[in-house]
């Protein structure tokens, strides 16, 4: 399992990088994360200390989108192509086939991510920022992006037409993502604290954005990428008794 | 090589493979024939490891499909009847991909070699994406080649390429079969008869008549069919080649006739005979459809679920 998952991931981290939509993701990203740093920078002079955690925080609502986008291809496309069936036909177990393919894209992400850091080296040059803070936010983030790039994988698992596969995961991390607002719209208590603690704002704003780790949010991170890598994995499975 | 054994598979209440059997021994050549929908595909998908069967037990070189899955699998190199490609890898990766992912360590060397094979080594640079049909073929073989497996499954290997390049595909398959067991499904008879050692013509689910194509054709030769056309025989040339003993059938086509012999009779030379009495003169005597083909619409015809509309 072990050599299968590094031969897939390293075909889909080449793939990534010589994908153009890939590239557009990242240029996306960049532009709205200097976008929203250059503002808060300018609205922090004299005012208040530089948020450290600001590029993070606009990761997490934007990877609502580009996780999806991200991933919309992984099995998809091999469905569409053909190559599907010479996976499944592969001396190579399904496990080691969707670690590959998860590893691949949160890898990319983690580059994205690393992109990034050229904010925190601006702020460090202009001012003092509270590193700790700054590193549990990247902690934070970097995990939500697994959990979301998870999600949309398994979605693209489920069909064979990235546009479906792409929509469809957004809504669910758009719904996972208001969680916090739908919570309070509950008026039982209990389901309201369960749709909340389901929520991926609320776990990551709330926590990680303020400096905090908190081993509960990150065994909520954690748990949900290896429960949702273990529905893909299955899914891919079933194709065979079709 | 493939031993296969009461192999049945139902989708619901259809049964696409109904207790098919037969083996396959190693440097044999073993063709699928049969029409559309016939069952082809889905007995290659139980023996290449896609879908389990409903029940039966099929082996890869020794190795359970069902309980030695993954070893069963190693051991097959597998062309599905749609080549499946990554548009955007070069020619070399891509084979050098699936020969990892098969266990082969050090593919490079290899990768090389089945390239050449192929005769794609001048272009494995290029994108996968830029090939035309017949090298999409070609790199499609190379893939279920690269790791020298014991056995070859191969789907409708020459559907949809030009003439010059499904004479290029059968020489390769032809040249495999040395090395490999292959077992190749096609629709086109004469495919079959000129590539394949062994013959399974599948209809329905089941395999309807097996053998070497030359022992099929004797078996169920149902008499040879001739285009014959003349000089000088006007009118009643259809009547007095229908008096012939030999003949069975007189049909008048555009040009001359088509004329069926009674099985095992000689017909050109009745034909002769009479044409020199009636004083023609011949012009053309030819036979008409492939040997296997009337075997194969007759297994086919005779096979027809009750009620089945003809045609």
């Amino acid at each position: 399992m072990m050599m299968a998952t590094w031969i897939v991931f390293r075909r889909e981290i080449v793939q990534y990088f010589t994908s153009p939509i890939a590239y557009l993701i990242a240029a996306a990203v960049l532009l709205l994360t200097g976008v929203v740093f250059n503002q808060d920078l300018a609205m922090s002079i004299g005012t208040k200390p530089a948020n450290p955690a600001i590029v993070p925080q606009v990761f997490s609502f934007t990877m609502v989108f580009f996780a999806p986008l991200l991933t919309m291809r992984l099995f998809a496309e091999e469905k569409r192509e053909g190559t599907f069936e010479l996976l499944m036909t592969a001396p190579a177990p399904e496990s080691g086939i969707v670690f590959g393919k998860f590893f691949g894209a949160w890898s990319f992400y983690s580059v994205l991510l690393a992109l990034s850091f050229v904010y925190q080296f601006i702020l460090l040059s202009i001012s003092s920022p509270d590193l700790g803070h700054t590193l549990s936010a990247y902690i934070g983030i970097w995990l939500y992006g697994g959990a979301t790039l998870a999600v949309g994988m398994l979605f693209s698992a489920l069909t064979e037409n990235q546009v479906i596969a792409a929509f469809i995961s957004m809504i669910a991390l758009m719904l996972l993502w208001l969680g916090d607002q739908a919570g309070r719209l509950i008026a039982n208590i209990d389901a309201a604290r369960i749709v909340r603690g389901l929520s991926l704002q609320g776990r990551f704003n709330s926590s990680f954005a303020a400096g905090l780790i908190r081993a509960e949010d990150v065994a909520f991170f954690a748990g949900m990428i290896t429960v949702v890598l273990y529905v893909t994995i299955r899914v891919i499975e079933s194709y065979r008794w079709r | 090589m493939i031993e296969v054994q009461n192999l049945i598979k139902k989708y619901g209440d259809f049964t696409a493979v109904d207790r098919i059997s037969f083996t396959a021994k190693k440097g044999e050549i073993v063709g699928l024939l049969g029409p559309n929908g016939a069952g082809k595909t889905t007995t290659m998908r139980i023996l290449t490891g896609f879908m389990p069967p409903t029940a039966g037990t099929a082996r890869i070189a020794g190795h359970d499909v069902t309980t030695d899955s993954l070893a069963a699998r190693g051991a097959v190199g597998y062309l599905p009847e749609r080549v499946p490609l990554y548009p955007d890898m070069t020619v070399e990766a891509y084979v050098s991909f699936w020969a990892q992912l098969r266990g082969v360590r050090r593919p490079k060397s290899q990768v090389e070699a089945v390239l050449k094979r192929v005769q794609l080594f001048d272009r494995r640079r290029t994108l996968i994406r830029n090939l035309s049909k017949g090298m999409r073929q070609r790199l499609g073989l190379a893939q279920a080649l690269v790791h020298n497996p014991p056995v070859l499954i191969l789907d409708e290997p020459t559907i949809g390429i030009d003439p010059q390049q499904v004479i290029e595909v059968r020489e390769m398959v032809q040249e495999f079969g040395s090395a490999h067991t292959v077992l190749l499904s096609t629709h086109i008879l004469s495919e079959a008869e000129q590539v394949c050692d062994r013959v399974l013509i599948i209809n329905r689910g089941r395999i309807v008549a097996q053998g070497k194509p030359n022992q099929l054709r004797q078996q169920f030769e149902s008499g040879e069919h001739l285009f014959v056309a003349m000089e000088g025989g006007d009118g009643d040339a259809a009547h007095v080649l229908q008096n012939i003993a030999a003949v069975a059938a007189v049909t008048p086509v555009e040009g001359g006739f088509q004329v069926r012999i009674k099985p095992k009779q000689d017909g050109r030379g009745a034909i002769f005979d009479a044409a020199v009495r009636a004083g023609w003169r011949l012009t053309e005597i030819r036979p008409i459809s492939g040997a296997l083909e009337d075997v194969f619409l007759e297994l086919v015809e005779r096979d027809k679920p009750p009620g089945a509309k003809p045609g």
